[in-house]
């Protein structure tokens, strides 16, 4: 009985982990003006699976929410940038929730 | 666009464009203030979602008696008094008709209002009451198609001057939004006259002259109402050399007209709004960077009301600012 509450547990947690969506960090030099960033979000947005974009102006940081079982690559990341008029910097993905 | 953070880099281009103004004439490239300066009256407006709130403000029209602003994020348009007290709001997210992308630059004409609904590719209008009339464009680099409106000015005839942000031009359309002639050339930055830099605003004077906010060339440019460059301002040359001194940009996100005449110019970096005459003489400056009353967190747009308040657009610190003419009560 306990193996089988633990192998429900781990499955649970594996579907979890499994079904949460990419999130990415994009980096970009140069961003503070908001036609610049709406412009990244907007070049972001027409991206295929691509669920969610926000801009940290400030800190020149654009998130990437992207649909279930959909993933963005860096070079996809590095083109949306670019036409949006800037450099991508570092490109990282992370975890929704983690 | 470019990168406004480095300082060195900065610093070394001013000390040799400052040597060279030095042997050029000191007064043409740093003019003194011609005008008392501006006199800060008020402010309102906070993060949030709440009526009077703020999730990037990056537009501002002005009427008699209300202040309309985008309010970018929360898509919307937020209407106020001009003491700042919330009468009204409109618009939603989204690209149906009345639901907008990130408004910005607005303009009022004719009872009217324009919004440069920027995602969505096209200038929405509004009663001022807040109902949608009509889209003007759609998506594109043709003729007649926008890339990011950034703002639009209005002739009496209902004719539109549409400023086509990624599409490095100004195009004037009918009302019904029929091409009838462009400047700058589609795609391509320059900085020569007559070419744009990501440009953002655009204001139609009342003889039918055109006056352009070419963002990140720090500049404005003029264009007659025959078509033809007139004449352009901003730095050294007017040709993308930035920097903090009277009469230069780092990048000019907002132009409009005084009831005089006079040119008022968001300076976005330098977080002020400077005045000029007509021809680019340099008037008067107000505004520094900071939290605090009178200062900015990024000026985006300013807008003068007939009495010739100035009501601006604080970016950064999701606020309104309302600021008199010295010589005013």
């Amino acid at each position: 009985m306990k193996k089988s509450l633990i192998a429900i547990a781990l499955a649970l947690l594996w579907s979890t982990a499994w079904s949460a969506p990419r999130e990415y960090q994009v980096h970009v030099d140069g961003l503070a003006c908001p036609f610049c960033a709406y412009g990244i979000e907007k070049s972001f947005s027409k991206q295929a699976g691509v669920k969610e974009v926000e801009t940290d102006i400030q800190a020149g940081l654009v998130r990437v929410v992207m649909e279930e079982d959909a993933s963005l690559s860096e070079e996809q990341a590095r083109k949306a940038v670019k036409a949006a008029g800037f450099s991508l910097r570092s490109f990282n993905e992370t975890v929704e929730g983690n | 666009m470019r990168q406004r953070k480095r300082p060195l880099k900065f610093l070394a281009l001013a000390t040799v464009v400052g040597l060279v103004a030095l042997l050029a004439g000191y007064g043409a490239w740093f003019p003194s203030a011609q005008e008392p300066a501006y006199v800060f009256v008020d402010a309102w407006g906070e993060p949030g979602t709440g009526p009077g709130q703020f999730r990037d403000p990056t537009g501002i029209a002005v009427t008699d008696n209300e202040v309309f602003v985008s309010d970018a994020r929360n898509a919307r348009i937020q209407v106020f008094d001009h003491d700042g007290r919330f009468l009204r709001q409109f618009g939603a997210p989204g690209e149906g008709l009345g639901q907008l992308g990130r408004p910005m630059n607005l303009t009022i004409s004719n009872d009217e209002l324009y919004v440069a609904d920027y995602w969505n590719d096209r200038i929405q209008v509004f009663s001022l009451e807040g109902k949608p009339l009509r889209t003007i464009g759609r998506s594109g680099q043709g003729p007649g198609e926008l890339n990011a409106p950034g703002g639009v000015a209005v002739a009496t005839n209902g004719d539109l001057y549409v400023v086509d942000f990624y599409n490095q031009r100004i195009q004037h359309l009918d009302p019904e939004g029929r091409f009838i002639e462009q400047w700058g050339t589609t795609g391509e930055v320059g900085i020569w006259a007559g070419e744009f830099n990501y440009p953002t605003d655009v204001a139609l004077a009342t003889d039918g002259t055109l006056y352009v906010a070419d963002g990140y060339n720090d500049r404005v440019q003029v264009i007659s109402a025959q078509g033809k460059f007139l004449h352009k301002w901003g730095g050294p040359f007017a040709m993308n050399i930035f920097g903090p001194f009277k009469g230069w940009f780092a990048t000019t996100t907002s132009i409009a007209f005084g009831p005089q005449g006079s040119v008022f110019v968001s300076d976005f970096y330098n977080h002020r709004v400077q005045k000029f005459a007509p021809d680019g003489t340099f008037l008067s400056a107000f505004g520094e960077e900071g939290t605090g009353p009178g200062q900015f967190n990024y000026a985006i747009a300013a807008a003068v009301a007939p009495d010739g308040s100035v009501f601006v657009v604080d970016f950064g610190n999701h606020r309104i600012q309302k600021w008199r003419p010295h010589d005013s009560e």
